[in-house]
């Protein structure tokens, strides 16, 4: 019986995650994927983090490319060291013996091999070779059994590496491994997305599902989906500590003095509404030691510290307890970018956040139905690592209809991950066009859901302390018309 | 006709040196790794070792060192081919006459060749 003891790490966080801690000692796992998927590069990584160990790795190729060639492109990525080889990383090829010597010759390879090299661990690269030359179904399985035999006995752990097998749904060497990865490409649009899968894996909870992952300069890193990496949260959700201040005073009247530290506010709006000016503000209204970051998707830095220089923002003067994190929506990967920020929070010790352009998320996947629980999993983590959130969201519907101050705001989305709801409006009234604000939410709290004017003065946004100004912009509106009211925005709802 | 023994477990490489140098007149042999080798050297002799360093069941280093044991084969050159940097190959064997660093190109292996059997 295989114990926790007994595992030991990828030297891939994010899969060692996936696989509940990594894979077990004298485990046979296969690797599976077309070409180009990126199964050598994980192979060659692994042995590197093996190697890296003091360990013993050994590559073995049949049909592959040469090895001179595979050294020549591993060079080129960070976890190659070139010192390892060949003692604690070595090369060699077996096809001839495969093909002279049959899997009994292949066999031998590996068992004089891995006893000499002292390996604790081996890639075999090309197992769809091993395929082609078995006589039958039977004999392969017979070499899968040796090889187990082979890796309980010497200690080492084996990966097989192999192209996908259409001609099979269910190769007979899948039954008897411990474990198959696989590893998929496919395109969304003209954008290219790779997906990592555990199909199985003896002995051990692993995560299910498709996974992302990137061949970078530094290998390849993996990504949990972020729902089911924070089906519940890393750490328990105290859902205490003090209300803070907005960094609005005219807000935080309405909040009835604040936030809830552990809560997630969004701020609604259309273009140039005062999204990103709330969010300045915001961010620097904590106190001045407690670290603040902005993670954004469209302002870069620079942008960002010119608005709230003009708005007297003590941005600059907060230094390094403020960081700003800039991730354009090019070519990122979801689960990354989500791996990113709370990275970067937990080893900051962020306690107020704020999200410019939430809805920056779902442009980055195709899959909109993940939205919901995406955000759900995010907003949860980030109220249990205590952190007072804001996250800005972008609406298509620029005015506003008397009477129907909800116009166009689809909530239904929302209402899941956020404790409060701030919508801002737009209203033209003839030549002249104003901006609102209203409270539309705000969880057990008592709250003041009167719409008020407010202004972008000197020192950012400053509201008027009563519903009065908005009250006669909405009589005037209802005088003058407007549009009918449009349909709910799709993006928040994941539909 | 000079005779190149080649000892490779890269079957695709191993070919292509016994075209190559099949074509540019010499009599080939080939092995498959160390241990095939020394099988061969036993009823062999040939002007010149072309060896990789890393294979199954006697690496390059193994080789070389048997044949040093041995006076039929001490005096056959031998040279390395191999994808590790010449420092790492030289800290591990001694008594090789060439290095060739793969990927290397036909020209390059074929004046080393030349070289040596000139001599």
């Amino acid at each position: 019986m295989s114990s926790e003891s007994d595992r030991f790490s990828t030297g891939i966080a994010g899969l060692d995650t996936i696989l509940g801690g990594g894979v077990f000692e004298g485990g046979i796992y296969i690797i599976q994927g077309a070409p180009g998927a990126g199964k050598t590069i994980l192979g060659n990584q692994i042995c590197f983090a093996q190697a890296a160990q003091d360990r013993h790795a050994l590559y073995i190729t049949l049909l592959a490319e040469s090895h001179a060639r595979m050294i020549g492109h591993m060079r080129r990525l960070a976890f190659f060291e070139e010192a390892a080889i060949p003692d604690r990383m070595s090369y060699v090829g077996a096809f001839k013996t495969l093909e002279d010597d049959g899997l009994r010759g292949l066999l031998e390879v590996v068992r004089r091999e891995v006893r000499t090299r002292k390996a604790s661990i081996l890639v075999l690269d090309g197992l769809i070779t091993v395929h082609e030359k078995a006589r039958s179904d039977l004999e392969l399985k017979k070499f899968i059994h040796e090889l187990q035999t082979q890796a309980a006995f010497s200690n080492c752990t084996m990966f097989l590496l192999t192209s996908a097998s259409d001609a099979q749904a269910f190769p007979p060497e899948h039954t008897m491994v411990d474990g198959l990865i696989e590893l998929q490409s496919s395109l969304h649009g003209r954008r290219a997305e790779r997906d990592l899968q555990v199909h199985k894996l003896r002995g051990s909870w692993f995560m299910g599902g498709r996974h992302s992952y990137r061949i970078a300069a530094s290998g390849i890193s993996v990504f949990p989906r972020i729902e089911a990496l924070l089906e519940t949260p890393s750490v328990w959700d105290r859902a205490d500590g003090p209300v803070v201040s907005f960094g609005i005073s005219g807000i935080d009247a309405m909040l009835g003095g604040g936030v809830d530290t552990h809560s997630v506010t969004v701020v609604l709006g259309p273009s140039g509404s005062g999204k990103t000016t709330a969010g300045l503000q915001f961010l620097c209204g904590g106190p001045v030691d407690e670290p603040a970051m902005w993670f954004g998707f469209h302002e870069n830095p620079m942008a960002l510290t010119i608005k709230a220089e003009a708005l007297k923002l003590p941005l600059k003067a907060r230094g390094d307890s403020i960081s700003l994190l800039w991730r354009p929506q090019t070519e990122a990967i979801l689960d990354e970018v989500a791996t990113e920020m709370l990275t970067a929070i937990k080893a900051r010790g962020v306690k107020r956040l704020v999200i410019d352009g939430i809805d920056g998320f779902s442009k980055l996947t195709d899959e909109k139905s993940r939205i919901g629980s995406f955000l759900s999993a995010l907003c949860n983590e980030l109220r249990a690592l205590g952190v007072s959130t804001l996250a800005t969201a972008e609406t298509d519907h620029a005015g506003i209809t008397p009477g129907q101050p909800l116009a166009g705001v689809n909530q239904t989305g929302l209402s899941a991950v956020a404790e409060n709801i701030i919508a801002l409006h737009l209203a033209a009234l003839r030549s002249e066009t104003y901006r609102l604000m209203t409270v539309l939410k705000s969880r057990d709290r008592r709250t003041d859901m009167r719409m008020r004017r407010f202004d972008i003065a000197e020192s950012g946004i400053v509201l008027e302390s009563d519903h009065h100004g908005a009250e006669n912009i909405l009589r005037d509106l209802s005088r003058q018309g407007a549009p009918p009211p449009p349909s709910p925005d799709p993006k928040l709802t994941g539909e | 006709m000079r005779t190149v023994l080649i000892v490779e477990d890269e079957w695709a490489i191993a070919d292509w040196l016994e075209v190559l140098l099949g074509e540019n007149g010499y009599n080939v042999l080939s092995a498959g790794n160390g241990r095939e080798a020394l099988d061969i050297l036993h009823r062999e002799t040939p002007d010149l070792v072309l060896t990789d360093f890393m294979m199954p069941f006697v690496d390059g280093a193994g080789l070389i060192a048997a044949m040093q044991e041995k006076s039929a084969t001490r005096d056959i050159p031998v040279v390395m081919m191999t994808s590790l940097l010449e420092s790492v190959v030289r800290d591990r064997v001694i008594g090789y006459r060439a290095y060739l660093r793969k990927p290397f190109r036909e020209a390059e292996l074929m004046k080393i060749v030349r070289e040596i059997l000139a001599e």
